[in-house]
C-alpha cells in the first residue's frame, strides 16, 4: 500500500489538490458556504495582520515622501519668492531713491527761480580724500561753464565756491575748509565778520568787533564783499558767543552752517552774480 | 520551510500593495504565478502542486474569487511547470519567459473556464485576448527579470 502510494504521490497530491480545489468551489457554488467562509477567514487573518503594517508603513514613506517632496517644493518656491522680494526691494529702493532726488532737484529748481541769475545743478561724486580739507567734487566743469570762483549753495545756503576745473568735474571749498574766507554780516544787527572754515568743521566768525550785536540763534548771510558770493546767501547761525577779557578787539563766534555738508548729494553752481539780492526760502531780504 | 512561508507572506503583501501600483491599463502582474514558477523549477511536482494549492488559496483569499479558483489553477500550473522544468533549461531567459508565459495563458484560461462553469457564461474569447494574454505577457517579463536576479538552481527553503 505504501510503495502503490509512494509510486503514485504525484497524481495522488495533485489530484487531492485539484479535488479539495474543485470541491471548495463547488460548495460555494451551492451556497453552502460556511467551511469555505472558515477557511477564508483562517487564510486572512493570518495575513491581514502583516497587511496593515505593511499597508501602514507604505503609507507612511509615501506621505513622509510626498512631504519631503512638497516640501523641496516650498523650498524652490521660497527661493524663488525670496528673489522676487529682493528684487522688489532693489525696485523699490530705486523709485525711492528716484523720489528724493526728485524732491531734493525740484527744491533747488525752485531756488533757481528765486535767484534770479544762471545756474548750473550738479551731483556731488566725491569728498575730500583727506581730514585736513574740507571740499567736495562735483560732475560738471568747464563744459557746463563753470569758472573758479563761482559760489556753490544748496537750497539751505551756501556751501563754497569753485577752486579747481577740469572739463567735466570741479572740486568746490567748501566754506568748513580751514583755508575758507567769506565775507558775512549779521542778519539782525548788519555786523560785519569773516566767516572762516576750522580743522573740527565749524565755522569761526572773525573780526567782528567786542561791541558788535550777536546773540545765539543770529542768522548769517554773505555780506557781497570780496566780489565772489553775492550778498544775502544764508551761512550760518550762531551757536557759541564769547568776549575775551585778555585783551583781545574782536569777540569769538562760532557758527553752524545752514547746509549739512556731510548729505550733500546735489548743488547748484551760480554762474554769475545776481543783479538783485537774493532771496532764500524763509529768508527776509537784507535791508 | 520558512522560507517558502515567508516569500509567500511576501508576496501577499506585495501583490496586494504593490502590484495593484504596477498595473498597465488596468494589468497587472501576477506575483503569485511568478513565486510557484520559481519553484517549481526547482522542487518536485507533488511539492509544487500542494504549494500551488495554498499559494492558491491565499490569492483567493485576498481576492472576489470564489475559494478554490486559484487553488485549482495552481495547483495544475505548478504540477506541469515543475514536470516541464525537468524537461528544458528553466535557467536561460527565452525558456524561462516561454514557459512562464504560457503558465500565465494556461492560467488564465483554466480560471475562465471554471468560472464559466461555476458562474455561468462569460466573453471567453474577448477576456482570454484583453485579460489573460496582457497578464501572461506581463507576468513573464516581470518574472523573467526577477528571477534571472536569483541564483540559478536555488531551491527554495526546506521544501526540497
Amino acid at each position: 500500500m505504501t510503495r502503490l502510494l509512494l509510486r503514485y504521490r504525484r497524481t495522488l497530491v495533485l489530484s487531492t489538490a485539484l479535488l479539495l480545489a474543485f470541491v471548495l468551489m463547488t460548495l460555494q457554488a451551492r451556497g453552502d458556504s460556511s467551511l469555505v467562509l472558515l477557511t477564508k477567514r483562517i487564510l486572512l487573518t493570518s495575513i491581514s495582520p502583516f497587511l496593515q503594517i505593511v499597508t501602514k508603513s507604505f503609507d507612511i514613506t509615501a506621505t513622509v515622501w510626498n512631504e519631503y517632496i512638497d516640501l523641496r517644493r516650498v523650498r524652490r518656491d521660497n527661493l524663488l519668492l525670496r528673489e522676487e522680494v529682493r528684487q522688489l526691494q532693489a525696485e523699490a529702493g530705486e523709485l525711492r531713491e528716484t523720489a528724493l532726488e526728485h524732491a531734493r532737484l525740484s527744491h533747488l529748481l525752485q531756488l533757481d527761480k528765486r535767484v534770479g541769475t544762471e545756474i548750473v545743478v550738479a551731483r556731488v561724486i566725491g569728498k575730500d580724500t583727506t581730514n585736513w580739507f574740507r571740499s567736495i567734487l562735483i560732475d560738471m566743469g568747464a563744459n557746463r561753464g563753470i569758472r573758479r570762483h563761482m559760489a556753490v549753495v544748496t537750497s539751505e545756503g551756501l556751501v563754497g565756491r569753485v577752486v579747481d576745473v577740469t572739463a567735466l568735474s570741479s572740486r568746490v571749498q567748501l566754506i568748513t575748509d580751514p583755508e575758507s574766507a567769506v565775507g558775512v554780516l549779521i542778519q539782525r544787527s548788519r555786523a560785519i565778520g569773516v566767516a572762516a572754515g576750522s580743522q573740527v568743521g565749524a565755522i569761526q566768525i572773525k573780526y567782528l568787533p567786542l561791541m558788535a550785536d550777536v546773540a545765539i540763534g543770529d542768522r548769517i548771510i554773505t555780506s557781497g564783499m570780496g566780489g565772489i558770493f553775492s550778498k544775502g546767501i544764508p551761512v550760518a547761525h550762531v551757536v557759541r558767543s564769547s568776549r575775551p577779557t585778555n585783551g583781545t578787539l574782536f569777540q569769538l563766534i562760532e557758527a553752524q552752517p545752514h547746509a549739512d555738508f556731510s548729505r550733500l548729494e546735489e548743488v547748484m553752481v551760480l554762474k554769475r552774480s545776481p543783479t538783485t539780492g537774493l532771496s532764500w526760502a524763509g529768508e527776509e531780504s537784507p535791508p | 520551510m520558512m522560507t517558502f512561508v515567508l516569500a509567500l507572506l511576501g508576496v501577499c503583501l506585495l501583490q496586494a500593495i504593490i502590484a495593484p501600483r504596477l498595473a498597465i491599463g488596468g494589468i497587472q502582474p501576477d506575483l503569485f504565478l511568478i513565486l510557484l514558477f520559481g519553484l517549481s523549477v526547482s522542487v518536485g511536482p507533488e511539492l509544487a502542486a500542494a504549494a500551488g494549492f495554498l499559494i492558491g488559496l491565499y490569492q483567493d483569499s485576498l481576492s472576489g474569487a470564489p475559494l478554490g479558483l486559484n487553488a485549482f489553477t495552481l495547483s495544475l500550473i505548478g504540477f506541469l511547470v515543475s514536470g516541464l522544468s525537468e524537461q528544458v533549461k528553466t535557467t536561460q531567459p527565452a525558456w524561462r519567459f516561454a514557459l512562464l508565459c504560457m503558465a500565465g495563458l494556461l492560467s488564465g484560461l483554466i480560471t475562465l473556464l471554471l468560472l464559466r462553469f461555476f458562474h455561468g457564461s462569460r466573453p471567453l474569447v474577448s477576456a482570454f485576448l484583453w485579460t489573460a494574454l496582457p497578464g501572461a505577457v506581463y507576468t513573464a517579463i516581470l518574472g523573467t527579470g526577477l528571477l534571472g536576479m536569483l541564483k540559478p538552481k536555488t531551491s527554495v527553503g526546506g521544501l526540497v
